[in-house]
């Protein structure tokens, strides 16, 4: 599995764990459990995946990403 | 020519069939007789006894049962049953079924005022049962004379969630039957009992905890619990057989049984009325005890406290047995002399020997020469003459009887019949049966019965239960009274 | 300090509170009721004469030394079954009373050999002193009766003997093994004279009976018939060490006994608040891998992982160390370096570790073994009450009425704790087991839960969330709890989403493979049946789902009001000694000493103004992160201290090629451990026998590691992990580890009250230790919780990734044996391989027998990460589809098999579930073949250069 595909996959299941709390929430919470638990490079890894498709990250997992490069912008 | 049409009573209890009942029940019934098999009398030395409308005949073979039919009975022929002098000086209250009524027949032991002590205990209530019990003076009848009032008492005023009824019929006492001729000749008197004791404390369930000993008592008690089970509900009743071990009848040891566990005595406190069998309070009462129970609820506490002497109250079904003529269970008030039961009653020894010696209470008992036989039948003179009453059971020796042997007994018996858990009686016992043998043996005699009479003291104050506490009481009592049979000229001369 | 054998007061001290005066020869004390004469006698200094009395168990009143006399009594009563009463005037001490204890004396020795003077227990045997305390001279019996002095000993147990000729059947033994332990292995055979102790049947010696050598039957012998080998062979002590042991996270205090440097036996601490004076066969026995021959002592480098080892001196191996590690960072940056602490170690040498990384080599990238173990326990207790630790003591269990056992078994894992568990069951409390697997708990020797619910693996939230939708829907939760003490909105959002009938026990019943019927009983027993607690284990945590269980867990607890008073509690039942404290002391990379994120600046600033530097506030990489991003080329270098990684953490694989991929991975460790097969540096560590600080245990109890023998390595591990921060240009002097203490305490509010003087003083504490509970915290979250609120979270059931299917039908799943300890690094190097020396796979009859397979039979276990082979043991113990290993042998590599999914907030590896294939096999696969050939030649040592 390449690095990406191992980042996709952690977050997306960190997104699925969390959207039973409802979407927004689901979006906030993964944005925050990722700044939180991830290392930076992990953290830029997936920021650049979803800039270039990120075509395997669900709907809530892009979002949460989404959310944290404007944070971080 | 022989007669039909009648019928013929004889008995099926243990006893009677060891002396070959079921033969002579079944040359009866081949000449045509009917058989109705009964309780026993209690006059072991007339079974098998049979009864036609009330007259006796006894000890019969099978052979005989022409002649008994043919009414040339001759010798067998004991006249009327009831006239008979051994039952007739008898006051049998817990025994006054025996040899009428068909153990396990409920007509019968309702035609007999069957059930009518649980009636009254059920229309008096759980306190005034209790009150009439402790009012009877009632005293525990496994050997410890407690009395069960107390007792029933302690256990109604603990609180727990689940109680126990448990009836201590362990009976391995020498010389002691009357447990098992309740339980084979009238069950449902125990169950009664037991019924009743289940009411008055609050336990809705009750164990009958049956040496193995006593495969007859077993199937009779176990079969009157089913058929019984209606009428006692909701209290119910289950049997447990024992493993063959004497210290069982110890109650803590026997709670230990009942428990599956390995039957070894228990330190009190705490007291089974507090924490018994699976920790729960427990009534844990003798056969005989709650035997008595009926009788008492239906009579009242005072026609119960009206027989007896001192705080020995009610009567005491005893057990004659040994080398006795006339042996058999006689219950009858305390306060009875031995020399009354064993001369006048039991007709002196079986062998015509003069009588040296009596065992009372079993093989831990002291034994008694016969010039202590003006002691009453009471728990407190015995006591008074370092002896017991037990479980009230005699056994005679005739003048052949070597008092060292018997002493060298008491250790033997013991050392068998010891659970293990305490020192004085798991080592204690071996010891003083090797150190008689070096008395015999004339090693350092006068040391060495100095050393055991030690021991006793070791024994009696240090012992955990009965067991290791009343052995010294046979072998002290025996050195005390037959010092002569403990010299070395004695044993010499009886080796030569 | 002489060696003084632990006092013993006879009977065990009563827990009522009303209070007896009574007079004891002539002196008069008060003390609580129920208290035994013996007891109150032994305390105000006057010892009575005893030999079958123990204060470890319930009177028993067999010896008849104890007697004494009782103003008002009949006879002579025995003082260890009389309790006190008020006004009760006792003497000890009479003519009567002497002669009796004579008299019980010399029957005693009528049947003991008279060979004290080449006896074990010489100098050590309470018959002996007894003896003299009785004054006994003679024994008038002679000794030509008959007797029990000659008879065969039972060597069969590795680390006892058993001699029957000296036992004066006090039943001691039996009674520690049924009441203090509950395995009831031993009796009585026989009655009377013949009366003797026996491990179950005639047939049985030790070793092959139900025995499971916890020491308790050893320990509670007067005298020398239940000998530890190790005193036979060296002799009685001569001094004792009071000390923890480093075993499993119940943190049992033991006394090291010793002889000179040399320890004689480890014999458990009656004082110890965790272990109230009992021990397991590990704690108790299990000591001799810190003298065992693999043991490296002396520092080891090579330049790359096929070279052989060279044996260097620190100093060279200090410089080379430092070298790699400044041209790494100099090379890749800091973030290419990272650490990992071990929860075997001390907090003092675990924090020092992460303060190596953090302010050492600036980076946070530092992790521990928690990280596979009970990272979720973190997370999870700390989003819903705000803090990770179990919530209760352990001394809690004897309040407790219901215990919910979920994913532990904690008669193998735990089982100083399990047998107390067994003794609060056996006392009437009540059982629920969650587990794939028939535990010993499930039913044993007078022990049976009520409900087993046999779930699949893997469905633990599902059963959680169905236990929650009986409570919450049939009205059983605490409303007036929930109200006060938690955030009732949020509780609200919870309630609606478990009662949704979709969470029921009937519509999760085919997932979970459990009944509706069970439940619900089991959710109405925890609910209504007094008070309840939960003891978890990794059985929860090692899952995909880890954090959502145990946050699934807490709900439980705070919905019915179980916690914040003893009997009740959320109870994460700790691996290893110290992963509490690993976890306290900062090893997670996100987070500082205490549980506190790096982004608090607050916090931060204060550990920067401390020591000096500046700190990184991002969060570092976890161990699997660590390792992928070896093998993206990110991370490079890595400082292991006493863990295994390469056979405890999943996926061997990816594992392997991690480490293969870093230029400088140093292994500080006792022995030359798997993950030393790809590392540069050997550094030698020290035991817990070697070394001075503190380990926490998993009910937050802070206790003493005293220093016992000096290190066979020569420094302890706090020293070298000071050696190389220094060698890398750090400036530490620190000169003994309560100096770390102290600073940790200074850095961390919950430990502000915790110093080596006042764990002297003590005995322990139990964190939080401030100024609002300078005594410590037996039970948490009493008055509100550590974070305010109690917070309920929704737990959705996420199915694991890992199905089976065609190619893997079946469940792995793993877990741990009472006489093997994890990786087996230390036990496999003692003698307990007796009882397990290789792993086996279990499998239910039913599949056995569709493939043909028996027990013993080779099997290949295979799943899609990879495959190796084991003996097969076919038992009922596991459900049909589920089959079960344990991971000690590194033969086995269990880890081969399973995979890299992991629990979604922690990344904790799901051990518990890999879906695999069982097959008929000759013997050892390939991979454990070329496994084994890399092993050889990577344990190559040099042979030394002669000094010069």
């Amino acid at each position: 599995m390449s690095m990406n595909d191992k980042l996709a996959m952690m977050a997306n299941q960190i997104a699925r764990n969390l959207q039973a709390r409802g979407d927004e929430t689901a979006i906030a919470e993964t944005a925050d459990h990722i700044a939180k638990f991830w290392d930076p490079r992990m953290r830029k890894d997936i920021a650049a995946y979803l800039e270039g498709g990120g075509d395997r990250l669900s709907p809530i997992a892009a979002k949460a990403v989404r959310r944290l490069i404007d944070r971080s912008a | 020519m022989t007669r039909t049409n009648i019928t013929v009573r004889l008995s099926d209890d243990a006893l009677a069939l060891a002396c070959g009942a079921d033969a002579v029940a079944a040359a009866f019934e081949a000449h045509g007789a009917k058989v109705e098999r009964v309780s026993s009398w209690g006059m072991h030395w007339l079974e098998p006894l049979a009864e036609i409308d009330g007259r006796g005949y006894g000890p019969l073979s099978p052979q005989d049962v022409s002649a008994v039919l043919g009414g040339k009975a001759g010798v067998l022929d004991i006249g009327m049953i009831a006239d008979h002098p051994f039952l007739k000086a008898q006051t049998r209250l817990t025994f006054a079924r025996a040899g009428k009524t068909r153990p396990l027949n409920l007509d019968d032991y309702a035609a007999t005022d069957g059930w009518k002590g649980l009636e009254a205990a059920r229309k008096s209530g759980p306190d005034k049962t209790i009150e009439t019990v402790l009012d009877s003076g009632l005293r525990g009848r496994g050997g410890a004379g407690f009395p069960a009032g107390i007792k029933w008492r302690t256990v109604a005023d603990t609180s727990a969630d689940q109680k126990y009824i448990v009836c201590n019929a362990d009976e391995g006492d020498s010389a002691t039957f009357a447990d098992r001729m309740v339980m084979e000749g009238d069950p449902y008197m125990l169950i009664e009992g037991m019924a009743i004791a289940g009411l008055a404390v609050g336990a809705s369930k009750g164990y009958v905890y049956i040496r193995s000993e006593y495969p007859h008592a077993i199937a009779k008690v176990r079969a009157a619990i089913d058929r019984a089970a209606a009428i006692i509900a909701p209290f119910e009743l289950e049997v447990r057989v024992g493993a063959g071990s004497y210290v069982c009848g110890e109650e803590t040891a026997l709670l230990n049984s009942l428990e599956g566990k390995r039957g070894v005595v228990r330190a009190k406190p705490p007291l089974p009325a507090h924490e018994g069998l699976f920790g729960k309070p427990t009534v844990i009462n003798n056969v005989l005890t709650l035997a008595a129970i009926p009788w008492i609820m239906m009579h009242g506490a005072k026609a119960y406290a009206d027989f007896g002497m001192g705080r020995s109250r009610g009567t005491m079904p005893i057990q004659l047995a040994g080398n006795i003529r006339h042996g058999g269970l006689y219950e009858t008030a305390f306060g009875i002399t031995l020399g009354e039961l064993v001369n006048d009653i039991g007709g002196g020894t079986a062998t015509g020997r003069p009588v040296k010696a009596v065992q009372v209470g079993g093989p831990l008992g002291a034994y008694l020469p016969p010039e202590q036989f003006d002691i009453p039948f009471d728990y407190e003179a015995f006591t008074a003459k370092q002896a017991l009453i037990g479980h009230a059971g005699i056994t005679v020796f005739d003048d052949t009887a070597d008092m060292s042997a018997m002493a060298r007994f008491a250790f033997e018996f013991c050392e068998v019949e010891s659970c293990g858990k305490c020192t004085p009686c798991r080592i204690g016992a071996t010891r003083g049966r090797e150190t008689l043998d070096k008395v015999a043996q004339g090693k350092d005699a006068a040391a060495n019965l100095s050393l055991v009479l030690d021991l006793c003291e070791t024994m009696e104050f240090g012992s955990l239960c009965a067991m290791g506490g009343f052995t010294p009481y046979p072998a002290r009592s025996a050195i005390r009274h037959w010092p002569e049979d403990f010299t070395t000229s004695k044993v010499k001369e009886a080796a030569e | 300090m002489t060696y003084q054998r632990q006092t013993d007061h006879g009977t065990p001290a009563s827990s009522l509170e009303k209070r007896v005066s009574l007079t004891i020869d002539g002196q008069t004390i008060s003390v609580p009721e129920g208290t035994s004469v013996m007891r109150a006698a032994s305390q105000m200094g006057t010892s009575i004469p005893k030999l079958c009395a123990s204060d470890m168990m319930e009177s028993w009143g067999s010896c008849r030394l104890c007697l004494v006399e009782i103003d008002g009594r009949k006879g002579t009563p025995a003082s260890c079954t009389t309790p006190v009463t008020d006004g009760m005037v006792v003497k000890t001490q009479t003519p009567r009373l002497q002669k009796l204890r004579k008299g019980v004396m010399e029957l005693y020795i009528s049947d003991h050999p008279l060979d004290c003077l080449t006896c074990a227990a010489n100098g050590d045997c309470e018959l002996q002193d007894q003896a003299g305390a009785v004054g006994l001279r003679d024994v008038r019996y002679g000794y030509e009766g008959d007797n029990h002095t000659v008879q065969a000993k039972d060597t069969s147990n590795p680390y006892f003997d058993f001699d029957p000729s000296k036992c004066i059947v006090c039943s001691r033994c039996v009674r520690a093994c049924d009441e203090v332990q509950g395995t009831l292995a031993l009796t009585i055979e026989d009655r009377g004279f013949g009366s003797k102790v026996s491990a179950g049947l005639k047939s049985d010696n030790f070793l092959n009976s139900e025995c499971v050598s916890c020491g308790a039957c050893v320990q509670a012998c007067p005298t020398a018939t239940l000998t530890e080998k190790s005193v036979v062979e060296i002799g009685t002590p001569d001094r004792s060490v009071i000390t923890t042991c480093a075993y499993c996270g119940v943190g049992c205090t033991f006394r090291a006994e010793m002889r000179g440097e040399q320890l004689v036996r480890m014999v458990p601490w009656k004082d110890g608040k965790a272990n109230r004076g009992h021990s397991c066969v590990k704690g108790r026995f299990a000591w001799g891998y810190a003298n065992h021959a693999d043991r490296i002592t002396q520092p080891m480098i090579r330049d790359s992982i096929d070279q052989p080892w060279r044996v260097v001196s620190w100093e060279e191996a200090l410089s080379f160390t430092a070298d790699r590690l400044t041209t790494i960072r100099d090379q890749y940056g800091k973030q290419a370096l990272g650490g990992i602490t071990s929860s075997r170690c001390t907090n003092e040498e675990t924090y020092l570790v992460q303060k190596l990384v953090r302010a050492g080599f600036g980076t946070n990238n530092v992790d521990t073994c928690a990280r596979v173990c009970h990272s979720p326990t973190g997370y999870g207790l700390g989003q819903t009450f705000g803090t990770s630790a179990g919530t209760q003591d352990f001394d809690s269990v004897e309040d407790t009425d219901v215990m919910l056992v979920i994913g532990a078994n904690p008669t193998d894992a735990h089982p100083v704790f399990g047998s107390r568990m067994k003794k609060r069951l056996r006392a009437g409390a009540s059982l629920i087991v969650i587990d794939p697997r028939r535990t010993d708990l499930v039913k044993s020797p007078h022990i049976e839960a009520d409900h087993h619910l046999a779930l699949r693996p893997g469905t633990n939230v599902a059963i959680l969330t169905a236990l929650a939708h009986v409570i919450v829907t049939e009205g059983l939760a605490d409303e007036a709890f929930i109200r006060t003490r938690c955030d009732w909105d949020e509780y609200q959002d919870w309630a609606a989403f478990v009662s949704d009938p979709k969470k029921s026990p009937e519509a999760t019943e085919m997932l979970t493979g459990v009944s509706a019927d069970t439940v619900r009983k089991a959710a109405r027993l925890y609910a209504t049946g007094g008070n309840a607690a939960i003891y978890y284990g990794l059985g929860v945590t090692e899952h995909s789902q880890g954090s959502s269980t145990v946050m699934a867990i807490a709900n439980l607890a705070m919905a019915t009001g179980n916690l914040g008073r003893p009997g009740v509690g959320v109870n994460p039942l700790r691996g290893q000694n110290n992963v509490q404290g690993a976890c306290d002391m900062g090893s997670f990379p996100h987070e500082l000493p205490g549980y506190r994120h790096l982004s608090n600046d607050d916090v931060r600033k204060s550990f920067e103004a401390d020591w000096g530097v500046a700190l990184d506030p991002e969060p570092g990489l976890r161990i699997p992160n660590m390792l992928d991003a070896a093998v993206d080329g990110t991370f490079k270098a890595l400082y292991i201290q006493g863990e295994d990684i390469l056979q405890s953490d999943p996926d061997t694989k990816h594992v392997s090629a991690g480490l293969a991929a870093m230029e400088c991975v140093i292994v500080h460790d006792l022995f030359l451990n798997e993950t030393a097969n790809y590392a540069h540096v050997f550094l030698p560590g020290s035991t817990f026998l070697e070394k001075n600080g503190t380990f926490t245990n998993a009910e937050r109890r802070i206790q003493l590691v005293r220093k016992v023998m000096t290190p066979a390595n020569g420094h302890e591990d706090w020293q070298v992990t000071q050696m190389l921060a220094n060698a890398i240009g750090c400036a530490w002097d620190y000169t003994h580890p309560s100096q770390i203490m102290d600073e940790i305490a200074r850095l961390t509010p919950t430990f502000a009250g915790v110093s080596f003087d006042r764990l002297d003083a003590e005995g322990s504490l139990q964190w939080p230790v401030n100024d609002k509970t300078p005594h410590g915290t037996p039970v948490m979250h009493v008055d509100g919780f550590v974070r305010g609120k109690g917070r309920f979270m929704v737990t959705d059931y996420i199915p694991t990734d890992e199905k089976t299917g065609p190619r893997f039908p079946l469940l792995l799943t793993t877990g741990r044996i009472l006489s093997q300890y994890n990786v087996g690094a230390q036990t496999r190097r003692t003698a307990n391989s007796i009882w397990h020396d290789e792993d086996l796979l279990e499998m239910h009859p039913q599949d056995a027998e569709n493939r043909g397979l028996k027990s013993g039979d080779w099997v290949k276990l295979a799943s899609r990460s990879g495959e190796t082979s084991l003996r097969l043991l076919v038992t009922d113990r596991v459900a049909p589809g589920v089959v079960y290993t344990t991971f000690h042998h590194p033969q086995t590599q269990a880890n081969v098999i399973t995979t890299d999914f992991s629990d979604w907030a922690t990344n904790c590896p799901e051990y518990k579930v890999t879906a695999v294939q069982v097959s008929a096999s000759n013997g050892p696969t390939d991979w454990q073949e070329n496994y084994e050939a890399l092993t050889q030649a990577s344990r190559r040592i040099c042979a030394q250069e002669p000094a010069e």
